[in-house]
């Protein structure tokens, strides 16, 4: 930009004039001219415009205003600095030219010194003025890659978070994120590792953006590989931990709370990983901070031997794991939500669902921050524990059978007797049976792709009022669920079977769920009913 | 499980025993199949003793429907029980195969 030689219009009805100026100019700049304004405006449209023009006012057919007028109404030739010389001399005719948008004004006749120092100055200005323009441009296209980086990391946060639940006459949990706009890489998880138990855990990537998605999917990942078969939360919590810390050249790291629950027994294994205390709520009402810390942020110190803790669950109890992104939400004049306030919604809460408890919270900080604010990701996890050790025998069946279709009837004999046994009522028991009929034909014939013979396991219990139906199948990885739903309202002619049966166990279920546990796919159902 | 077969006013009625699913279906399908064969125009299914149905229930009834709309034939379904009723409903069915209350509602809408 500094080496071009820069290029002058000069615009005059007089050679002489002409003459005059590009004579004194001709050293230090590339000089062009025009007769006329149609000439002038054709230069500046060119392929090579000037960088400046000297406008003569008092010409023929076109006068220099209009020739300024029309230039600096013309995006392509607006930012062509445009001097007026003219022997005119008023100051009227100087407040026009500067109101049409002329750069300078000088007056015939003219002075070397005084031309070419206003030019220079002109010249200058233009060209910071496209550095500044540049720069902006540059400023612009920044922005917006970081935008995009920031959403693109959004959705793979979004994206790893489970939306469908484990479920269990035990316990019932849920969770929700609710992304920044900006800030962010809060994740969560829930997964069965075996029959009896299940993980949870809730973490906080330091940074945001992209790298802070794919460190928070690098330790979902390694929480979940490394619980399929490590029992102790201590032990995952420190594998975790020694991976991240490898290579970690970002220098992030993440807070986590990860829990191992026996479904049966109640017994939580958690381990605090510089994650913000838990709260747990008794069924009596009664209030625990979780306060016990088991080491470090992960991936800040390799090598370290992270501790375990444990809390026995008793029916009716309540735990609820969030991120600081909930009690350090602010409201605009600077007051934060706080734990006292967390700790009073969660204590005064009765006969709610987890689902319920989650959107209360949510809706609660929400209201408390005022409009269009969040700076930081909002995650609540609560976890409600219902279960006491199964007395009554008869209150669960459960079994294996083989992947054949003959052996359907089996279970649904088996399902007859339980649900007569248990009073269920007519109308919930056939609906039982279809569901059981749909599900394991579709897993009988469509679950394997090899002809050895597999183990189908069935399990039927009654919690209060519902009955819950697990089906473990170690075919092919499917969620049912997902399938599209088939058209109800097709004719006869293009009608087909496709997908109906899981539609209508969808629709005749109060909740159904599926996920994938180590090697297996589970899909539970559960139906409320009335005993006879 | 069985079907029972027999004509009521000329017209062919299946009654299906127990459950109608994915093992007991295909002797409904097969029973009917002989029936229009043999030349029936119009079948009536009738649900009093049928325990339940699943989709492979549902199958044989759209089966039936393709087999007998070219011939100008249909098939109706009676005295299903809340959960086949539910099933018509939420599977569509309901607005393709006329459903009633009695096996002699059923026939006399053919005769």
């Amino acid at each position: 930009m500094v080496d071009k030689i820069q290029k002058i219009l000069v615009v005059d009805d007089e050679r002489l004039n002409i003459n005059v100026l590009v004579e004194l100019l001709k050293p230090s700049y590339k000089m062009m001219a025009a007769i006329n304004g149609q000439q002038a405006i054709k230069a500046a449209n060119s392929n090579s415009p000037p960088d400046l023009i000297l406008l003569d006012i008092m010409m023929p057919e076109m006068d220099g205003y209009e020739v300024c007028k029309q230039l600096k109404n013309d995006p392509k030739t607006k930012d062509i600095p445009i001097i007026f010389v003219t022997a005119m001399g008023q100051e009227e005719s100087e407040a026009k030219g500067l109101d049409l948008g002329a750069a300078d004004y000088l007056t015939k006749p003219i002075s070397p010194a005084i031309v070419e120092a206003r030019v220079k100055t002109q010249l200058a200005l233009k060209q910071r003025h496209e550095e500044l323009k540049s720069a902006y441009k540059i400023i612009e296209e920044q922005k917006k890659r970081m935008q995009n980086e920031l959403d693109v990391g959004r959705e793979i946060q979004l994206a790893m978070v489970p939306s469908i639940f484990p479920a269990s006459h035990m316990y019932n949990i849920y969770a929700s994120l609710e992304p920044a706009r900006e800030v962010g890489g809060d994740f969560y998880d829930v997964f069965n590792i075996d029959e009896e138990h299940v993980c949870f855990c809730v973490g906080d990537v330091s940074g945001k953006g992209v790298p802070a998605a794919l460190f928070m999917a690098m330790a979902k990942t390694l929480i979940k590989s490394r619980a399929s078969n490590d029992p102790s939360t201590a032990s995952i919590v420190t594998h975790v931990n020694d991976e991240l810390s490898q290579d970690n050249e970002g220098c992030l790291f993440v807070t986590l709370f990860v829990c191992i629950l026996n479904t049966l027994t109640g017994k939580v294994l958690t381990t605090n990983a510089g994650h913000n205390p838990p709260i747990l709520r008794r069924a009596n009402g009664v209030i625990e901070l979780l306060k016990r810390l088991d080491g470090p942020v992960v991936a800040a110190i390799e090598g370290f031997a992270y501790k375990e803790g444990f809390v026995q669950l008793n029916k009716g109890d309540s735990l609820l794991i969030f991120t600081d992104g909930v009690t350090e939400a602010d409201t605009a004049h600077g007051e934060f939500y706080g734990d006292p306030r967390l700790v009073s919604l969660f204590e005064n809460t009765e006969n709610r669902s987890p689902k319920q408890m989650v959107e209360q919270i949510l809706s609660d900080v929400h209201e408390f921050e005022g409009q269009g604010r969040q700076a930081d990701d909002i995650t609540v996890m609560v976890l409600d524990y219902l279960g006491e050790m199964q007395s009554e025998q008869d209150k669960t069946i459960s079994f294996q059978v083989t992947n054949a279709l003959n052996e359907i009837e089996k279970v649904v004999d088996l399902f007859d007797e339980f649900a007569t046994n248990n009073k269920v009522n007519q109308k919930v028991k056939s609906t039982i049976s279809m569901a059981l009929d749909d599900l394991l034909t579709n897993v009988v014939s469509y679950g394997y792709n090899d002809e050895q013979q597999h183990k189908i396991g069935v399990r039927i219990s009654v919690v209060e009022s519902s009955i819950v139906v697990v089906i473990t199948d170690d075919g092919m990885p499917f969620n049912p669920f997902q399938m599209e739903n088939p058209n109800t309202k097709a004719s006869i002619e293009e009608r087909d079977m496709g997908g109906l049966g899981i539609h209508l166990v969808k629709k005749m279920f109060d909740h159904v769920a599926y996920h994938r546990n180590i090697e297996k796919n589970v899909v539970t159902l559960v139906k409320q009913f009335t005993a006879k | 499980m069985s079907m029972e077969t027999k004509k009521e006013q000329g017209v062919f009625v299946i009654s299906p025993i127990g459950r109608l699913d994915t093992n007991t279906s295909p002797d409904a399908e097969r029973l009917i199949v002989e029936a229009i064969d043999s030349g029936e125009k119009n079948v009536v299914m009738d649900y009093t003793s049928t325990e339940y149905i699943s989709s492979a229930g549902l199958r044989v009834v759209l089966k039936t429907a393709k087999l007998l709309k070219p011939k100008g034939g249909v098939i109706v379904v009676c005295n299903g029980n809340e959960q086949i009723t539910e099933v018509f409903e939420i599977s569509g069915f309901s607005g393709m195969v006329a459903s009633f209350n009695s096996l002699e509602e059923a026939v006399s809408s053919l005769n």
